[in-house]
């Protein structure tokens, strides 16, 4: 089974944000690897461990993105794509999506795997255009993945969590994109055997301007921003079955949570 | 349990991605290439040397994410070692003021005259984190293998030395118990260990103790806490290194603050303070946070914004202190051996150089065949005649000084040790652990019977959240994090002594040492239990040093977790 | 301008947050001078475009297929590209659900726009919409417009907007208009299996829209029950800080802070929680917060809307009991 998986660089989830225009300036903080991404590479590790086959590991990004490709051959994947576009995060997610589809168009693979979502732009729809883009079914927030009868020409029986505790088994042939729901499984350290190997392993490089897709937004970020907060905290005093007659008053009839 | 541990064999392993680790492994890689380009193989026929069988093991998450420092640097060891630096290091700005003044609660005097050892021209304000995030990359491309999220949890001792290291086992919870991605430590073997760990390294203190390689004087810490702050445009031009002594520290208290300025409107500040105080209830913290409310400080920091947090021990003991730096198989080289000019308050140039002339003996040792003590002797012989020692010398006596004698005392001594080339009235001057000056609270307390259990600690400071902080919202600026599903990495032989006898012999000093609040004394069932929050840690060794009953072990937590000093 | 709003619904229950996508969409029209026409999507759903209709639209559409249940991507996408065609909207509206980020960004894809997902606000100024969406997990926002030409789509995060403020049609209903589709059954790829609960063994703390939250000043175990009744009685999940977790009181899954989990629901209650850093930065987005500990100077009253110094002992249960009335009656 051959796997693509899309991993993307993200600022570490602590580090201390500084707005600059319409991005954050990058300077003095360090990334990791987006964490629901973890999630949907172990999964595609996993896969390969059970069917055989190959993972890939591609990401859009700058030049610092390749560390976290490397981390993923790290931790086992076969070799990488990395999209280079020093200023990735301008783009919207339907951009970043043509300009990956565009790049795996002469890779075969049976699935695509991808988290659910950044941490730090938090789109949640890139899986879900690629998708589109490449014309393949796709089923969102996975919690298990089962190969039905040969995974080699097969489908995929996928359970699909739902809101409020509902679940739902979907069939999927493939290939297919699938958007791993994060915590799903236990992440696998980076061996030392690993880390060596990824060394030796082959990352292949597409500027994104030569990949001849338009970088076209179909929407504009007009600022970044931290939201001001106009709080003036109301303090209810009283005895308290008083207090609490009155909050919940408030609640129900000024701020209507309930 | 004996657990299956997969096996790796290299030529060298270097435990620690600091500078002294990295000038290690940078220099070797590079005496090697050198003899590879000169066609100069070994006449035994043995295999050539390779950069790819040096390993470096870093427990930080990234090279440099452990590492911090004020930090003014004499750049004479990074010069040796990457000659012309200065055109691609993009981490220092060069100073261009020094300064030193005497705080009183609302006034700064300026010395009339700068003593030499604060003299900085020609050296320069670096981050240390940035610099050595700088060389990791250089290290990386000479093709050393550099394994960051992996520690040295045990050494693997052979004979009379060493052969080796495990690396710390992943994925245990709480209880030791494996989880779903459990992954035991790699057992290393390498001709030539090189113990790297900086202050208070854990596996040092294990090979110190087992070998008994301790010279004349245990090892003297301070802690160092720093925070990095971006502040109003013009209210500290970069290169301006400021240092203070006095206020809040009393004429008993060892150490004092500095401020330097940085590019781009950042300021590096902090306390240094000697873990050898009388008070068992002093708050390292506490006086930090009062100092940055001195009018001084406080000019330069409002309107600003904090933007990182840390903390460290500093190795202060000098040569007195630096254990015997070599067994069979191993070498001991930076803060780990002592390896500091406490003076002048600098370290790097001298973990720098300390880890180049390491790796030159390394070299020819394997080139020998022989990483017996035989041949890594030649390392302290080395150090003995190298510009180390023309500088450690002479301040050798420098710190137990002060450990004698107050400040004033210390400021004295140092006066006839100037002198006297380092000699001064006693040589070599003895010093205690520093643990060993607490003064019991009965001893303090005027009313001794008045004490009983449970003494209600002081109230702990809180912080005007804008000029100061509380331990909690600084221990978030420091990025630390670790797994909290992990065995505690703070090994307490005796958690009855915390309950019991450390109440009311000294009140429990690690809730005011630490600088991460990862200990706290809660009540329970009418008397007290030690509360850990290990994912606060910061990894300074505080604890380990500065505990009355030295009953804390510190040991390496699962790879990848700690503090992330970035800029620092 | 025209807005179409797609409500969503399951085997014939509305999913709530359809009202607030139409009470936005209303919002949005009375600032701008357009319409709203509401979307009825499904199978036997006649009588559910029949309520939306009371509200104030210029027509709900309603569009039905053997195909379109049970709920596919293919089917939707496949269906709503005629609807979109047909009625030509310049705004098209989501509530956005798990289904909408199943389908929705492929069918704003499919007719080569992009989409603005997970909008917290949105505000007209000087005829443009402006949409804010947030960012970093909650720390920032960023002010997002459309570039090119209609139809624009964006979806709405559950409690953004308020549902109570649906405006009632004026003159009784809106009339209902049946779409014809043309769905084949090749079109679909997936296929949808049995839907079932489980006993949730994770709790997932960012779906929850209340969340009651206790902190060290629940002083022991045995007094979370009295937080749990609170939490019932908001129909709301219990979360801790961290200290609580630590202690193992509460399992790790239910920590709210830096080492645990980012929420913002529509209501928070603080607990006996002082309000340190690390666990304000995982529950600052909320939107309204209530504050309840013996400490005046607590920082958790810098985050809270509402706040009583108080002894949370004797709070609690007055509280419970005052929202177990407001539930009964």
């Amino acid at each position: 089974m051959n796997i693509i998986v899309c991993v993307k660089q993200v600022p570490a989830k602590d580090a201390p944000l500084a707005m600059a225009g319409n991005w954050i300036r990058e300077s003095d903080i360090s990334f990791e690897m987006n964490e629901p991404d973890t999630f949907a590479l172990e999964e595609a590790l996993r896969l390969k461990e059970k069917h055989g086959g190959e993972v890939v590991a591609l990401s859009l990004g700058p030049e610092r993105a390749k560390q976290t490709i490397k981390e993923a051959l790290a931790k086992g994947a076969d070799r990488g794509i990395h999209v280079a576009d020093e200023k990735s995060y301008e783009l919207d997610p339907l951009a970043s999506a043509r300009a990956l589809a565009a790049a795996i168009q002469k890779e075969k693979f049976d699935l695509i795997l991808t988290g659910l979502q950044s941490d730090d732009q938090g789109f949640g729809q890139t899986g879900v255009l690629l998708a589109g883009l490449l014309g393949l079914p796709h089923v969102t927030i996975i919690m298990q993945i089962e190969a039905m009868g040969d995974a080699q020409d097969g489908r995929l029986r996928l359970k699909r969590e739902l809101e409020a505790g509902w679940f739902q088994w979907v069939e999927c042939p493939l290939p297919a994109l699938l958007t791993i729901q994060s915590g799903i499984n236990k992440v696998r350290y980076a061996t030392l055997k690993g880390i060596m190997a990824a060394k030796k392993k082959e990352i292949r490089t597409v500027p994104r301007e030569s990949l001849g897709v338009t970088g076209e937004p179909s929407q504009k970020v007009e600022r970044i921003y931290v939201p001001q907060k106009s709080k003036k905290t109301e303090f209810l005093t009283g005895p308290p079955k008083e207090v609490a007659a009155r909050l919940v008053e408030k609640l129900k009839f000024e701020a209507r949570v309930i | 349990m004996t657990t299956q541990r997969e096996r790796l064999e290299a030529d060298v392993l270097i435990v620690g991605a600091g500078p002294a680790g990295l000038a290690c492994a940078l220099h070797l890689a590079n005496l090697i290439e050198k003899q590879r380009t000169a066609g100069d193989a070994s006449s035994s026929g043995a295999t050539p040397l390779a950069a790819e069988n040096i390993y470096v093991l870093e427990k930080g998450r990234e090279v440099g994410a452990h590492q911090l420092s004020g930090a003014v640097m004499d750049p004479r060891g990074l010069a040796e070692l990457v000659p012309g630096f200065e055109k691609t290091a993009p981490f220092y700005t060069p100073v261009t003021a020094d300064t030193l003044y005497f705080f009183t609660k609302h006034s700064a005097w300026p010395f009339p005259f700068l003593p030499p050892s604060l003299k900085n021209h020609g050296n320069y304000v670096v981050s240390l984190s940035r610099l050595v995030r700088w060389l990791g990359a250089l290290v990386e491309q000479s093709g050393v293998n550099l394994f960051t999220q992996f520690g040295g949890a045990q050494l693997l001792y052979e004979g009379d030395g060493i052969a080796g290291v495990i690396t710390e086992d992943k994925g245990l919870d709480k209880n030791r118990r494996p989880k779903g991605n459990y992954s035991p430590g790699y057992e290393i073997r390498a001709k030539v260990t090189v113990l790297a760990e900086g202050s208070r390294g854990s596996l040092t203190k294990d090979l110190v103790a087992r070998k008994k390689l301790d010279n004349v004087n245990p090892q003297l810490y301070a802690m160092g806490i720093k925070e990095l702050w971006e502040v109003q445009p013009g209210r500290i031009e970069p290169g301006v290194v400021a240092h203070t002594l006095g206020w809040p520290l009393d004429k008993t208290l060892y150490g004092g603050g500095w401020a330097y300025g940085l590019l781009d409107n950042r300021v590096s500040l902090g306390l240094v303070i000697g873990l050898d105080y009388a008070d068992p209830q002093f708050d390292p913290h506490e006086a930090f946070q009062r100092w940055k409310t001195h009018p001084f400080v406080r000019r330069i920091l409002d309107g600003g914004k904090l933007l990182r947090y840390g903390a460290k021990t500093i190795p202060e003991g000098g040569w007195y202190s630096m254990p015997r730096t070599y067994v069979d198989g191993g070498l001991i080289v930076g803060d780990a051996a002592s390896f500091l000019d406490s003076r002048r308050l600098k370290g790097i140039h001298m973990a720098i150089k300390s880890g180049m002339l390491a790796a030159e003996t390394i070299f020819d040792a394997l080139v020998a065949g022989d990483c017996s003590s035989k041949m890594l002797q030649k390392f302290p012989e080395k150090v003995e005649r190298s510009w180390i020692k023309k500088e450690l010398w002479p301040v050798r006596n420098f710190h137990q000084a002060f450990q004698r004698g107050g400040l004033w005392g210390g400021l004295l001594h140092a006066g006839f040790q100037f002198l006297t080339g380092g000699r001064g009235l006693v040589d070599p001057m003895r010093a205690h652990a520093g643990h060993e000056a607490y003064r019991k609270l009965a001893e303090h307390a005027a009313l001794a019977d008045e004490i009983s259990i449970p003494i209600k600690p002081p109230e702990r400071f809180q912080g005007d959240g804008n000029l100061t902080f509380d331990r909690l919202t600084d221990v978030y600026h420091s990025g630390t994090r670790h797994d909290d599903d992990q065995p505690c990495h703070l090994i307490v032989a005796d958690t009855n002594v915390c309950a019991t006898i450390c109440v009311t012999d000294f009140g429990n000093p690690c809730q005011y040492f630490c600088p991460a609040a990862v200990y706290e004394m809660v009540q329970e069932n009418g008397g007290w239990r030690l509360k850990i929050s290990a994912a606060n840690c910061v990894h300074c060794k505080t604890c380990d040093v500065a505990d009355p009953y030295q009953i804390i072990n510190w040991v390496v937590p699962e790879g990848g977790g700690g503090p992330n000093y970035d800029g620092m | 301008m025209k807005i179409l709003v797609i409500t969503e619904q399951r085997q014939g229950k509305w999913h709530q947050t359809s009202w607030e996508a139409l009470a936005a969409a209303q919002q949005i029209a009375a600032e701008t001078g357009t319409t709203v026409v509401g979307v009825v999507i499904g199978k036997g759903v006649a009588p559910l475009a029949g309520e939306l209709a009371a509200a104030k639209l210029q027509e709900v559409l309603l569009v039905e297929h053997d195909l379109l249940e049970p709920y596919t991507p293919d089917g939707f996408i496949a269906a709503l590209v005629q609807v979109i065609a047909a009625a030509k909207p310049d705004l098209v509206l989501f509530p956005h659900t798990y289904q909408v980020r199943d389908f929705a960004p492929k069918l704003a894809a499919s007719l080569g726009k992009g989409m603005i997902a997970d909008c917290v606000a949105c505000r007209n100024e000087g005829g443009k919409l402006v949409f804010v969406r947030q960012v970093f997990q909650g720390k920032a926002a960023v002010d997002v417009t459309f570039a090119g030409s209609a139809p624009w789509f964006a979806s709405l995060q559950a409690g953004a907007f308020r549902a109570d403020k649906l405006v009632a049609h004026p003159s009784g209903k809106a009339p209902v208009n049946a779409v014809s589709l043309e769905l084949k059954p090749e079109q679909i790829r997936t296929k949808p299996l049995e839907l079932f609960r489980e006993a949730k063994q994770a709790v997932d703390l960012t779906q929850a829209p209340v969340i009651v939250a206790i902190g060290r000043g629940i002083k022991a175990q045995e007094n979370i029950p009295q937080a749990e009744r609170l939490a019932k009685a908001l129909d709301g999940e219990l979360a801790a800080s961290r200290p609580i977790c630590d202690e193992a009181w509460l399992p790790m899954e239910r920590q709210i802070g830096s080492s645990g989990q980012t929420v913002a629901p529509k209501l928070y209650l603080a607990l006996g929680i002082s309000g340190a850093i690390q666990h304000v930065v995982g529950m600052k987005g909320s939107r309204t917060v209530v504050a309840i500990n013996r400490d005046q100077n607590a920082p958790i009253f810098e985050v809270a809307d509402y706040g009583i110094v108080g002894d949370i002992f004797e709070i609690m249960p007055a509280l419970a009991e005052e929202l177990e009335k407001a539930k009964a009656g």
